[in-house]
């Protein structure tokens, strides 16, 4: 069925078109002061959001209508393909992902700049500018290299499907979350590089995009957590994360978000780190940009080859005049990005942050390093070598624990300055906490070094951060006469930004705690014949039945597991082997039976032909703690996004600037 | 010493799941997460779900069970399928993929560090007018500033 798709290349090029206008109108605006240019860049800057919109809105339906005329609709779906992931094709494939982001860049950029004009700053007419620019790149790949509109002369009766491993409810999700946490970062980037350019060294750009940035790092790292939990339910290899080059790349800018939204703190609170913190923004951005790259330029082997494409010689260029240009116009403003305070002591909360950004960035360059050093080795000796997870695990083990150790001591620790015999005070109770966990634990049996470590760390922060809570709520309920769980309320929504932070580093805990299980892992494999039986763990795992079925989609191979713990029934699992006939591809559907205290997972790998199941079983302990510490921490990402600006008067307070003379009571 | 002892430890870290038990089973699953799948680009052998990584585990599982050792079985793979088997290289190569992150982490830690007491010094002017005239009075501003610190 012919569609709308004939609008979408038109729409692209429209959109170039304004895209163009809006750079070259918004820049000259801000350069000369005129208020008429910067009023015409930032329409030209909407016009370029609805023609991209357009365009999404073209693909879409030509994907919803099966219009086979369309190479991409071929490419990424079928006429037998559900609802839910006829969308989800508009991102399945190179075409359509980097048009979605272009949607995404085009319509955040809108919104962002004319916010910032209503809000009268200054520096929306120069991030109008960086933002169209980077417009122009994504869409001159849309319509020269990547056009997602290209036609087939021959039409074929039915598409290729998407790739079934996509064909899941976290892939409809996953996806655009970690394209919303990319492409936020170009809100904050391109406000840094505004204030640069306008010759503002003061920090409205990130007063002005600190729920921007929050957002998108919110965003990313949701993305990443649900990335994780599809792997687990849908690759079959009882695991969340494999130091993929793909996985890697997503990680890295979260690593120097991450890293950036606590220094940012310190320039709130002390005006210091100025140069530090656009630098970091410029890297972030820049790492974001480099994660489509690899994904999509096919330098590095990896799994995530679903929108591999022949434009990754594209992005070098690209890249290069991000980082260079960024950081050379921090190098241009150098003078006046110096910072106005310096340490009052080495025991200070802004030594503990300032160790926190050592240890974020330590972690993203060997992530970095691990997953270029097979190019880098190729280029050099000529042999090709490989970085995989052990190396991965190795480095980052140690400087994870060491952020966790900050985690709780960040709370503790007073701005400015601390006399050690406070401190020691302030670390007594999580200590001892700490400790009396780790020996509780080895008592119990746990003999890893590694998890006792990191659970005991684990304790320490928790205990810290309780105490945060404890003493907030201690406060409204002496001052207010509350009782304690109101004075709680009460503590919390009066002070988002560092409640919210907190229940974020809790759901940050909960996460370790389950990464710490995995040093408790058991695993299985074994042929097993209807009727027959496997061990894994505690459990006996019985082959039941096999039940098949065929659906528009695939054929379905079910097999029945029965699961005896001490010679009793505790469950029924129901794992599957299935056939998607378009792509002629099996594809195991995993079965978990999850807890708080272990998961039993099992996957059938293969039938054979006599009706063997070939099953791999694992007793995964505390995985369910990822997951529900991913929920925290998204709990806490709400509170801080609903959380406002930070009181003017304690920060001037604390960066020792005399406060306005104003009568109070 | 401290570097050879941190060294020490991140590998007791890692190898205490892997050599704890001498099962075949686990020698196998122990190797497989040592070595790329030459089936699925990027990830290990251990994580691969093509069906040719699952009669890869199989085999490998084989030669445990004939008595293989772990570093053998991989220098097997090596051997029939090149260097870039191992999840981590060896050799010279293998020593400049690790220490150029633990360099990069040494320098990130020494420069905050000097940076940071270079910082704290240069406050003459701050210590000049703010330095308590004796050790009580340091002691009463610290309380003072913990008590506004529980406040705050």
């Amino acid at each position: 069925m012919r569609s709308l798709a004939g609008l979408g290349h038109p729409s692209l090029i429209a959109a170039l078109a304004f895209a163009v206008i809006a750079l070259v109108a918004c820049a000259l605006g801000a350069r000369r002061g005129r208020a008429d240019l910067a009023l015409a860049g930032t329409r030209a800057l909407y016009a370029t959001a609805g023609f991209t919109a357009l365009a999404a809105l073209a693909l879409l339906n030509a994907l919803v209508l099966h219009d086979f005329s369309v190479e991409y609709v071929v490419n990424y779906s079928s006429e037998s393909l559900a609802g839910g992931y006829l969308v989800a094709a508009l991102w399945g494939g190179m075409e359509g992902s980097l048009l979605f982001w272009t949607l995404l860049l085009t319509v955040f950029s809108a919104v962002a700049v004319r916010g910032a004009r209503r809000a009268g700053s200054r520096l929306a007419g120069w991030a109008g500018a960086v933002l169209a620019g980077i417009a122009v790149f994504f869409l001159l790949l849309l319509v020269a290299p990547a056009d997602p509109f290209t036609t087939l002369s021959a039409i074929p009766p039915d598409g290729n499907g998407l790739n079934p491993l996509l064909q899941s409810p976290g892939m409809v999700v996953h996806p655009p979350l970690l394209y919303t946490g990319f492409v936020g970062f170009s809100i904050p980037f391109a406000f840094a590089i505004a204030a640069l350019l306008a010759g503002r060294s003061d920090d409205s750009w990130f007063r002005s995009t600190r729920r921007w940035t929050l957002f998108a790092w919110s965003a990313l790292s949701v993305g990443i957590v649900l990335g994780g939990a599809w792997a687990y339910t849908e690759l079959g290899w009882g695991g969340y994360w494999a130091w993929d080059p793909v996985e890697n790349a997503s990680f890295m800018p979260w690593l120097t978000a991450t890293a950036f939204l606590h220094s940012v703190v310190i320039q709130e609170k002390r005006r210091m780190f100025k140069v530090w913190n656009v630098s970091l923004i410029v890297l972030t951005y820049v790492l974001a940009v480099f994660g489509t790259f690899l994904t999509r330029s096919g330098i590095l082997s990896s799994i995530h080859t679903f929108t591999e494409g022949p434009i990754g010689k594209w992005f070098l260029p690209f890249l290069a005049l991000m980082l260079v240009g960024g950081l050379g116009v921090v190098a241009w403003r150098l003078d006046s990005l110096r910072g106005e305070n310096r340490f009052d002591s080495l025991l200070s909360r802004e030594s503990a942050f300032l160790a926190n950004n050592v240890l974020f960035l330590a972690a993203a360059f060997a992530v970095l390093w691990g997953t270029i050093y097979p190019i880098v080795a190729e280029l050099v000796s000529g042999t090709r070598l490989s970085v995989g997870p052990p190396f991965f695990n190795s480095v980052f083990v140690p400087i994870g624990l060491a952020l966790i150790l900050l985690t709780g001591i960040g709370p503790l620790i007073s701005w400015r300055r601390m006399s050690r015999g406070a401190f020691a005070r302030v670390v007594r109770v999580p200590l001892a906490a700490g400790a009396a966990t780790a020996i509780a634990l080895w008592v119990a049996g746990v003999d890893s070094t590694g998890a006792l470590l990191a659970v005991a760390l684990c304790a320490f922060t928790a205990v810290a951060i309780a105490a945060e809570f404890a003493r907030g709520s201690r406060i409204y309920r002496t001052r207010a006469g509350l009782p304690w769980h109101s004075a709680l309320v009460r503590a919390v929504s009066r002070n988002r930004r560092r409640y919210g932070g907190y229940v974020v580093h809790l759901g940050v805990v909960l996460i370790v705690i389950g990464f710490a299980g995995s040093s408790g892992k058991v695993e299985r494999q074994a042929v097993v014949p209807q009727g027959g039986s496997m061990p894994v763990g505690d459990y006996e795992l019985v082959f039941e039945e096999l039940d098949s079925s065929t659906t528009d989609e695939k054929d379905v191979f079910q097999a029945t597991i029965g699961v005896f713990r001490g010679g009793e029934r505790v469950a029924a699992l129901y794992p599957q082997r299935n056939l998607h006939r378009a792509q002629n591809q099996p594809q195991s559907e995993v079965a978990i039976r999850s807890t708080p205290v272990e998961d039993l997972y099992v996957v059938v790998t293969e039938f054979d032909s006599s009706g063997d199941a070939v099953i791999r079983a694992f007793v995964n302990p505390l995985t369910w703690w990822i997951w529900a510490g991913a929920a925290v921490m998204l709990a806490g990402m709400v509170v801080l996004l609903s959380g406002g600006s930070p009181r003017p008067a304690r920060e001037a307070r604390l960066a020792g600037v005399p406060e306005p003379a104003v009568a109070t009571r | 010493m401290r570097r050879s002892l941190a060294l020490a430890a991140v590998a007791a870290l890692l190898a205490a799941p892997a050599t704890a038990h001498a099962a075949p089973e686990d020698v196998a699953n122990a190797v497989a997460r040592e070595v790329m799948s030459p089936y699925c680009p990027g990830v290990t052998l251990h994580d691969c779900p093509s069906s040719s990584a699952q009669e890869m585990r199989v085999e490998i599982a084989e030669w445990a069970r004939d008595g293989m050792t772990k570093d053998e079985i991989v220098a097997r793979l090596e051997g029939e399928f090149g260097p870039s088997i191992r999840a981590v290289p060896s050799g010279g190569g293998g020593l400049f993929a690790w220490l150029l992150p633990a360099a990069a982490l040494l320098a990130g830690v020494a420069a905050a560090f000097v940076l940071a007491r270079r910082w704290a010094r240069r406050r003459p002017d701050a210590a000049a007018v703010a330095a308590p005239a004796s050790p009580e009075a340091a002691a009463r501003l610290n309380a003072e500033l913990d008590r506004l610190r529980a406040e705050s």
